[in-house]
């Protein structure tokens, strides 16, 4: 029953599965304060999309939650528009490189393979800093001390490339070169996994950029709109992987369940909540992992052979 | 049953025509409950019906033997590549596969009983009925890594339901009526298919039927399938316009301000 017909996946899904998964990654990343991405892409891999349709659904759907996200921080100022237009034609560039990279190992049978391995690493790494981060820090606040504030230096290797330009909105006077190197690292990744990024984007803008933490956020938030755009015209037209009946099922369910996140998130301490993002992190990608290793239960798979192959 | 009246009316006509090449024989003549199935949003699959009769008329003193009815339906082809799992360093990779240009988007065979019991392999072979005897659009070698490849193929489109074999599937009613009945999965591929009935007699094929039908995505799910794949460009932009649409009227909606 509620059976819908997803006509470019050519598979008949649960509208409500379907709408509860938006509904999930919405609650999560409106508590977390996270795009969401990272953890949308694996889901509909669980939950039996192809790679290569649930990165590119992904991405579409990012778009919708980055939307309002961004005028958010327009609201409050936040962005630096010099700076993220930089970091969108990184982006661009990036996604043009990443979706040829899905196209041809599509071609060959491998895009799930790597797609999950690059979650994988990324999602390991990141949940394992995240999670001893955190331990710290609830760590500290039981012992009662104040939570120890890293104070950046004034200036490191970036400020002595050339192409300075200047960012009056950040205070910088900078290369233009690094944020347009963060720029296209992030479009790769969000060609190749439907992820919009944040999570690299923003530990970059700080620590490489040294950018005010305020505007972070909001500039990295406008860059993903744009970049999650250009990687969805795409995959639609070069790898024709996108399903918009999916996408708007999850979006759907998406705005509903990520105002119930934000309360939730409300409710819970700062590294109580980066606890809990650490431990989902790492779960999915434990889970995808052991469905790379575990022998799986059809060794033989059958694939359309694609059109230029 | 009007479909069955109109072919009543035409089956002397057809049996005449028939009886000018060949001695006095059976004619089997069929046709499908639908003949176009319109896939929607809420398809989830649907049982088409295969009827039809066969006619004695021809002879005037009905004679003895075995009378067996086979059903085949089968979708246009489609290439693919099947691919086998090895491990790598301890992962699982997709190893190099075996590519079959004409793989049957959907096949059934239903028969009234066991097609071995029906006739012999080397007839089956040669009309290509059974599951065994689809050549995929590549001949089949003597090669055992190649049939490996062949019957995964196979057994992943039955657990797909996308092909069957159903060896008490065609029932008769009386003496010349028969009907068999055919679930097509939600995953069934858009396209013309055809629906080939064979009369056997003691082991032989005397008559043969084609009919055909159509298999259509419709409505929103065809504008989709269509803009998708010849406007890709605008299909992905009208995708981001949703996208920013549905960011704003969240923005709107919940703003805390």
């Amino acid at each position: 029953m509620l059976q819908v017909y997803l006509p470019i996946a050519e598979m008949s899904v649960n509208l409500l599965v379907m709408l509860g998964l938006g509904a999930a990654v919405g609650f999560l990343s409106g508590m977390f304060g996270v795009g969401g991405g990272f953890l949308l892409t694996p889901f509909l891999i669980f939950s039996g999309i192809s790679a290569p349709i649930a990165v590119a659904t992904g991405a579409n759907q990012i778009v919708a939650t980055s939307v309002s996200g961004a005028l958010a921080q327009w609201r409050r100022n936040n962005i630096d528009f010099r700076m993220g237009t930089v970091l969108i034609a990184g982006g661009v560039a990036g996604a043009f490189i990443g979706v040829l990279l899905l196209k041809v190992l599509r071609e060959a049978g491998q895009a799930g393979l790597i797609i999950s391995l690059t979650y994988v690493a990324l999602l390991g790494t990141i949940g394992t800093l995240m999670l001893a981060e955190s331990i710290r820090a609830i760590r500290r606040a039981r012992a009662g001390r104040p939570p120890s504030g890293r104070r950046p230096g004034q200036h490191n290797w970036v400020h002595g490339l050339p192409l300075k330009m200047r960012f009056p909105r950040s205070r910088l006077y900078i290369s233009a070169i690094p944020p347009l190197v963060i720029g296209w690292v992030v479009g790769l990744l969000t060609a190749f996994l439907g992820v919009g990024g944040g999570f690299i984007m923003v530990p970059a803008m700080i620590y490489l950029l040294r950018m005010p933490t305020n505007i972070v956020i909001g500039t990295s938030t406008f860059q993903i709109i744009f970049v999650t755009a250009v990687v969805t015209i795409l995959h639609a037209s070069i790898n024709n992987s996108l399903d918009v009946v999916l996408a708007l099922m999850l979006a759907a369910g998406g705005v509903m369940g990520g105002q119930f996140g934000v309360r939730a998130g409300q409710k819970l301490r700062g590294e109580q909540l980066r606890a809990l993002l650490a431990l989902l992190v790492l779960g999915v990608a434990v889970r995808l992992f052991l469905d790379l290793v575990l022998k799986p239960e059809d060794l033989y798979t059958i694939t359309p052979l694609l059109r230029g192959a | 049953m009007r479909i069955l009246l109109s072919l009543a009316a035409i089956l002397p006509a057809m049996a005449m025509a028939h009886a000018a090449e060949r001695p006095p024989s059976d004619e089997v003549v069929s046709d499908i409950s639908t003949r176009e199935i319109a896939i929607k949003s809420n398809f989830a699959g649907i049982e088409i019906l295969i009827f039809g009769s066969i006619d004695f008329s021809a002879r005037s003193v009905p004679e003895r033997g075995t009378y067996d009815v086979v059903v085949v339906i089968r979708a246009p082809g489609q290439a693919l590549v099947a691919r086998r799992k090895q491990r790598v360093a301890g992962i699982w990779v997709n190893g190099p596969g075996e590519t079959y240009p004409d793989v049957p988007g959907f096949y059934a065979v239903l028969s009234t009983r066991p097609l071995r019991a029906i006739t012999s392999a080397e007839t089956l072979e040669s009309l290509g009925v059974g599951l065994g005897n689809l050549d995929f659009g590549t001949r089949m070698k003597d090669d055992p890594e190649e049939e490996n490849y062949r019957s995964a193929v196979i057994d992943l489109k039955e657990r797909q339901r996308l092909f069957q074999e159903d060896d008490d599937g065609v029932t008769f009613i009386g003496r010349s009526l028969f009907r068999a009945s055919v679930d097509l999965p939600a995953n069934v591929p858009i396209g013309r298919y055809t629906a080939d009935v064979y009369l056997f007699r003691d082991g032989k094929v005397v008559s043969e039927n084609q009919s055909t039908l159509r298999v259509n995505k419709v409505g929103f799910e065809r504008l989709v399938y269509l803009l998708a794949s010849r406007y890709p460009f605008i299909y992905g932009l009208i995708a981001v316009v949703i996208a920013v649409i549905a960011g704003l009227i969240g923005w709107v909606a919940f703003r805390r301000e």
